[in-house]
């Protein structure tokens, strides 16, 4: 009997032994699961795998599909995205126009890389970044209208982060790298990408080398409209354009635990493109925009906050040598026989400061709180003419007489931000938040910000955002200083956007969608000159509205297509005029998309089509419309998966196409042409 | 002409696969072989005391199932939770009730080969993980997506089976879908 019962009593505690461990099991396994589910999560939102449900409106390019397309560098790539257009100036300082938004104005959009923002601070924009080749790419996120503040960096119309291969994921491959092209305009480019462990320390390093030789006829130059007043019309020329390129970048990213540091040098040198006075210059003439930024970080996360200190410093510097009259032309009463020449160099320097902290403390939110300092400066800058007495072409040094540009500039800017990403139920999430900033100038002051996300069910999702943002003048439109086309003044208000979004986001499948997105812009205070009135001033305003619909999917199992059009139109007064009912300068039907079939694992084909509306002038331009223009390119790509290397051969603009971007009233009274049809073959090989 | 372009476009449809995200791929295999663990009759599917976890593949996915299995031979070394396993990739074609297989994978593939999949994971009373989430409305019971933040739905109307009985704490982590809600 009681050896039953002691029987009885080890079956009972095995039994329990067991229990407990399948407890114990089950515990660790749904502990193990929630981490994974956690981890990948993490990772789709950092990579913007889920962008459809994130409270903003987001195109995601994948440099590896771009590839494919021929797609050559970030300016190729952007052309891409929904309601985007391009524009230049005179010195072929190109800039992305998002959603129409002000084209003559630089600095509506940021170009962050890796997170750290790479704007000059000279002209607020990333020229010199957008010829950036997609083989250093591993993605490109667009965010586009006022809602893509990250960590108080204020986009005003959009911003592109660019993410490298630095980014880097367990389990994910690897991507070292060389890379070699060759192309029309005697393009050739060599670079490399390179990612490396050492114990604890992760590091990444790309670098890559690329010149041409491209000189594209244009003209007659901006002297034949008075650029160089009346007296010096007859002499003006049509030729060639310098708008050759020779650059070099290394791009050094390291982490060790929680601290990380971001480094790129960029050497970037362009010809001299349509001249700084509108009259074109000679084929060695040149621009540097070079480039320096090293960020230093340190992230946390101690329980339920998670810490993000940042600290940076980037130089950049406009840096021209450049005939800027041509000879014989006539300056208040002065003849410059031989011509006028001219050196101009202004060395800037931005400091940063940001804490963040994240809160998760709080059931379903997501509290980010923080600041970030900035100090702007300008810290060297010379100025140097042909003799403005004499006429005589040997250069004199004008930097403390007659500077360009005003050697102490200088703006602090602070910015403090208040987020709360807050899930209400399975269905719906809100963010809100409100940013505030002040400068040593004007100040934005409060800017708020509220997004909501429905997800009906996975096939469909819905999204209404409003937000409020800001431009700060750029340094040129505050600084610049005894120049005939451009006077700048400290005055200057910020402009501001109040921005209406509505999404609508269709998905047929894991990989197929439709997204409809409807979109007002309402902007004030926007910073304008003219010819005929060069002073930088808040005069314009700009009401723009539209819609972008946005596909992604299959035609058959094994092709990719993506297409997109937008539609914009709107209304604008200048210096209080009566509201012009048209958007000067800006296309009103943008299509764009691409199609790659693949015919086998190695091989595919590619075909890109871009149609850019026809533009319309301002009310005083008298000139005929800006022609609308279609491209197509195509691209074959054969990879070898035994051998790990791919050769890519693309035509570009196959139909030869006339594309123009619209230049300003009173100067290329033609506008400034671009390249016609063009090759291209890359090389790359994967370790 | 014309039959020579349709023979072509034909013949190389059979020589490519499907798109895949590589990152839900990766979350798939790190997941679902955890979610077949939380399964408290999972002893019954020990094949010689091994778990077979078979991916089921059209045949021109070849190389996807072979990423998709070194993946997961990668994260999980040699055992899964303490069992023994075995990642088999099997055609859709071989698949069959004998086919040897304590759960399946099911890539994309025909609504056919789906419902085939999809059936003899029924018949044999194993667990059978999708990913296309479309496929569950064919009675595959498990699928992945990453939304706001990741979340595993389950096919409400194949759960009470009698081989299947999964731990509560995983009911408690899942999104139940039905049919006609896909």
């Amino acid at each position: 009997m009681e050896t039953e019962k002691n029987m009885k009593y080890k079956i009972n505690c095995f039994l329990l032994a067991c229990l407990t461990t399948l407890h114990l099991q089950a515990d660790d396994l749904r502990a193990s699961l929630f981490s994974d589910m956690k981890e990948f999560n993490t990772i789709a939102t950092q990579t913007k795998q889920n962008e459809h449900y994130q409270p903003y409106i987001i195109s995601v390019f994948k440099s590896k599909e771009l590839e494919k397309l021929g797609v050559s560098n970030l300016k190729e790539a952007l052309m891409l995205v929904p309601g985007v257009d391009m524009a230049t100036d005179n010195f072929n300082n190109q800039t992305p126009i998002f959603r129409g938004s002000n084209p003559f104005a630089y600095g509506q959009s940021k170009l962050l890389i890796d997170g750290v923002v790479v704007n000059n601070l000279f002209f607020d924009a990333y020229s010199e970044y957008l010829s950036m080749p997609i083989d250093m790419i591993k993605r490109i996120e667009v965010i586009r209208g006022p809602g893509s503040k990250v960590d108080g960096i204020n986009a005003y119309a959009g911003s592109i982060n660019v993410v490298t291969y630095a980014e880097d994921f367990k389990g994910f491959e690897s991507n070292n790298k060389v890379v070699f092209k060759y192309g029309s305009y005697d393009y050739g480019m060599g670079g490399f990408v390179k990612n490396f462990k050492i114990q604890k320390l992760k590091g990444h390093i790309d670098f890559y080398y690329q010149k041409d030789n491209k000189n594209i006829s244009s003209g007659p130059d901006g002297v034949s409209q008075g650029s160089l007043g009346p007296a010096n019309v007859g002499l003006s020329q049509s030729g060639d354009a310098p708008l050759w390129l020779d650059e070099y970048s290394l791009g050094i990213n390291l982490k060790y635990q929680e601290f990380s540091l971001k480094a790129r040098l960029l050497q970037y040198k362009q010809g001299s493109a349509y001249g700084i006075n509108f009259a074109l210059p000679q084929k060695s003439d040149r621009i540097k925009l070079p480039s320096y930024y090293a960020e230093l970080g340190y992230a946390r996360k101690i329980n339920d906050v998670h810490i993000d200190i940042k600290a940076g410093v980037k130089y950049d510097a406009f840096d021209s040598k450049a005939k800027l009259m041509p000879d014989n032309a006539s300056l208040n009463g002065v003849v410059f026989t031989n011509g006028g020449y001219g050196e101009h160099y202004a060395k800037q320097r931005v400091m940063y400061q940001s804490t963040y902290l994240t809160y998760d403390g709080v059931s379903n939110h997501h509290i980010v709180f923080g600041y970030r300092v900035t100090q702007e400066k300008t810290i060297d800058m010379k100025s140097k003419l042909s003799n403005l007495t004499t006429g005589d072409a040997t250069l004199v040094d004008y930097t403390n007489t007659l500077p360009f540009f005003d050697k102490d500039a200088y703006r602090n800017v602070d910015t403090f931000s208040l987020q709360d990403s807050y899930d209400v139920n399975e269905k719906l999430s809100a963010l809100y938040g409100v940013n505030y900033e002040q400068t040593s100038y004007k100040d934005a002051g409060f800017e708020p910000r509220i997004s909501l996300v429905y997800r009906q069910d996975f096939n469909n999702i819905f999204k209404a955002i409003y937000s409020t943002s800001h431009r700060n003048p750029s340094w040129q439109e505050m600084f610049t200083k005894n120049n005939h086309s451009r006077v700048g003044s400290t005055d200057l208000e910020p402009e501001k956007v109040t921005s209406y979004e509505l999404a609508y986001i269709r998905n047929f499948t894991s990989d197929s969608y439709l997204q409809s997105n409807l979109f007002y812009l309402i902007n004030k205070n926007q910073i304008y000159n003219s010819a005929s009135n060069p002073a930088y001033r808040n005069a314009a305003k700009t009401d723009i509205y539209g819609i972008e619909l946005e596909y992604k999917g299959h035609i058959l199992p094994n092709d990719e297509l993506y297409a997109n059009y937008t539609y914009l139109d709107g209304s604008y007064t200048v210096d209080g005029t009566s509201k012009n009912s048209s958007l000067p300068n800006v296309a009103h039907h943008l299509a764009k998309g691409y199609y790659i079939y693949y015919f086998s694992n190695a091989f595919s084909l590619g075909t890109t089509l871009k149609y850019v509306g026809s533009k319309e002038r301002m009310q005083t331009d008298l000139r005929p419309r800006v022609k609308a223009y279609t491209t197509l390119d195509t691209a074959l790509n054969y990879k070898s998966t035994q051998y790990n290397y791919t050769v890519n051969v693309s035509v570009k603009n196959i139909f030869n196409a006339d594309v123009r971007y619209p230049s300003p009233q009173n100067t290329y009274e033609n506008d400034y042409t671009q390249e016609r049809r063009t090759f291209l073959i890359a090389f790359k090989k994967s370790f | 002409m014309i039959r020579i372009f349709l023979f072509f476009i034909l013949f190389v449809q059979s020589l490519f696969g499907y798109n895949y995200d590589s990152l839900l791929l990766k979350a798939d295999s790190s997941i679902f072989p955890k979610i077949m663990l939380m399964d408290k009759k999972i002893k019954n599917k020990l094949i010689d005391n091994k778990i077979i976890y078979t991916i089921v593949y059209d045949e021109r996915d070849y190389e996807t199932a072979l990423d998709v299995k070194e993946y997961i031979e990668n994260t999980f070394k040699k055992y899964m939770n303490g069992y023994p396993y075995a990642v088999d990739l099997v055609k859709f074609s071989q698949l069959s009730v004998n086919t040897e297989a304590s759960a399946l994978y099911v890539l994309k593939s025909s609504t056919e080969n789906i419902k085939k999949a999809a059936n003899i994971a029924r018949q044999k009373g194993i667990i059978s993980f999708s990913y296309d989430i479309n496929n569950l409305k064919y009675d595959l019971l498990f699928s992945l997506i990453i939304e706001n933040s990741t979340i595993l739905y389950l096919n409400k109307e194949y759960l009470h089976t009698n081989n299947i009985d999964f731990v509560d704490s995983l009911l408690s982590m899942v999104r139940f879908i039905g049919k006609n809600s896909i």
